[in-house]
């Protein structure tokens, strides 16, 4: 019983798994390779010739760069704000304080694909279109982030402010030599969460640039252009470069990958 | 005096970017789109004059409407419980200690790491009819992307391996989270695996069941950027969903007042899905 439960999660996994497999070994693939009968898995004789196509006949590195720099902009205000905002909803005491909360974190419920075209509307109105502020300006307010900062927060007794200000220490250095150390791991998580958000969004980005050099890579990698006359190598050796630092970062984070999510989630 | 105005406006100072930011790009667009699902609008996007519900009724007698929401919710009925059933599966199969089953399970949350739009064009480039590797493994001639039937399955199956990932990995974690000693004492008085599943770990799963599908169902009906690279809607509008017809309106057509209503639509249909599950949940979900 338990060998055949073995059996079939290997079975189960390696059909999930297969598309990347696929992935990288026909970013090797010669041309014939792909069009070869039976289908081939492996390439008759690895060629690299895709991959210096990927970035001859695009604009992959600019991609790439565009991707980057959104993804890392976009994440450290998304983080700023989300950690300044929830620092004042648990340790100020204001009015209008809860009311003023329930605002921000019910935007939750107005789903941002619903907001397209209003949102858009407004970045062309401030002129944002093709620009990196236009690509991150919608997806800086996080309330999930506000939120679930919020809940460690207020377990960290406000004796610990007091204690800080009495001491005549800012509310700056109290965030940053204080109560973002001891919320580190919480603060990570949603850092490298939000930053695989923005760096993996695709309807937005696409819509607010037009110019080719304002592509992100997930925009770009769609326009690449090689699939129409089923030449697929160089898109394959670029969605291989794209996925492998990642899938590289995944097994090796795997044990705290899924220690932070069972305390994330199902912990509660 | 100064001073104390100055620390009483502070909280207020502080929060201010995420209030700000709440109404520029969350309140207002959600208003803007209510009014202008009420009005004709022009190219540029100004209200033109107030038509009251004229443009739902255009909507909804026209056949590409009807399609998109048909789409949609056959979109939704197919995808949610194929996507729980593989992904719980997934977790409980892989639910063992050791190497293998460690393997498994990184495995089972490896397509999280390949982002939408790489995942999507490898299934686009595997699915291909003529030289996809897919058609030819299983030496089949399924037309992937002119079969109305086999385009909506290639929708679904595009639809699970996004969502797989962090789904195995929340239920994966809640399933690690129910006690080992209670599995003990089951086992003892002779449960076998399928009341342990039924009796121990299903309540004690419950709550992330539910998240899980909460988030499924809002995903499945703001289902998009596939449709977009994968089929554009076709053939003969078969996949096209309600966000991407909303897309096509808004961006391709410049119809901003039909994009508006149809983003009304999809506003309503994703709330009134979401408060109904929080109905249920509230009434039989019991958390520890």
């Amino acid at each position: 019983m338990k060998k055949l439960t073995a059996l079939i999660a290997t079975l189960c996994s390696l059909v999930i798994v297969f598309p990347i497999f696929y992935s990288i070994s026909a970013s090797f693939f010669s041309y014939a390779d792909f069009t070869s009968i039976p289908a081939r898995l492996l390439p008759s004789v690895p060629t690299l010739e895709n991959y210096a196509r990927a970035f001859k006949e695009s604009n992959l590195e600019r991609f790439l760069a565009n991707s980057l720099l959104t993804a890392s902009l976009g994440t450290a205000l998304r983080m700023a704000i989300s950690i300044i905002s929830a620092y004042t909803f648990s340790f100020f005491t204001f009015k209008g304080r809860d009311t003023l909360f329930v605002l921000i974190v019910a935007t939750m419920l107005l789903p941002s694909d619903a907001l397209l075209l209003a949102n858009y509307t407004t970045i062309r109105a401030l002129r944002l279109t093709d620009s990196y502020l236009g690509i991150i300006s919608t997806l800086l307010l996080a309330p999930t982030h506000i939120f679930m900062l919020r809940q460690y927060f207020k377990t960290v007794s406000s004796e610990y402010r007091e204690a800080a200000i009495l001491e005549g220490c800012g509310d700056i250095r109290f965030l940053t030599t204080l109560l973002i150390p001891i919320s580190k791991a919480v603060v990570i998580t949603l850092a490298i969460h939000s930053f695989s958000t923005i760096f993996n969004d695709y309807l937005w980005p696409l819509l607010v640039t037009n110019k080719e050099s304002m592509r992100t890579v997930q925009v770009g990698l769609t326009m690449l252009g090689f699939s129409e006359n089923l030449d697929y190598g160089p898109q394959f050796a670029a969605i291989t470069l794209l996925i492998t630092p990642i899938l590289i970062a995944f097994v090796a984070m795997h044990k705290p990958i899924q220690t932070s999510v069972s305390t994330r989630f199902a912990g509660r | 005096m100064k001073k104390r105005t100055a620390s009483l406006l502070k909280p207020y100072i502080l929060i201010l970017p995420a209030l700000a930011l709440a109404v520029v790009f969350a309140y207002r667009p959600f208003l803007l789109t209510l009014l202008n699902s009420l009005h004709t609008v022009s190219l540029q996007g100004q209200r033109l004059s107030f038509v009251g519900f004229e443009n739902y009724q255009r909507l909804f007698v026209s056949q590409s409407f009807q399609a998109s929401l048909s789409n949609t919710l056959r979109f939704t009925l197919y995808f949610v419980p194929t996507n729980l059933i593989i992904c719980l599966g997934a977790a409980l199969l892989s639910n063992r200690k050791g190497k293998l089953a460690t393997l498994n399970q990184i495995f089972f949350f490896l397509p999280m790491a390949v982002g939408l739009s790489s995942a999507m064009m490898i299934l686009k480039m595997m699915f291909n009819p003529s030289i996809g590797i897919i058609n030819q493994l299983f030496g089949s001639d399924i037309q992937w992307f002119n079969d109305k039937h086999a385009a909506m399955a290639l929708l679904v199956i595009a639809g699970v391996y996004l969502d797989i990932g962090l789904n195995f990995l929340l239920l994966h974690a809640a399933l690690r989270n129910v006690p080992s000693e209670l599995h003990e004492v089951a086992k003892i008085e002779g449960a076998n695996s399928l009341q342990v599943f039924r009796y121990l770990q299903a309540p004690l799963i419950a709550p992330t069941f539910v998240f899980v599908l909460m988030t499924n169902i809002k995903d499945a009906m703001l289902i998009s950027s596939p449709v977009l690279i994968l089929t554009e809607g076709g053939p003969f509008r078969s996949t096209q969903t309600l966000v991407y017809q909303m897309y096509l309106e808004g961006f391709k057509s410049g119809n901003y007042a039909m994009g508006s209503a149809i983003a009304t639509v999809v506003f309503l249909l994703t709330l009134s899905a979401l408060l109904l599950l929080l109905h249920l949940e509230r009434r039989r979900v019991y958390y520890q």
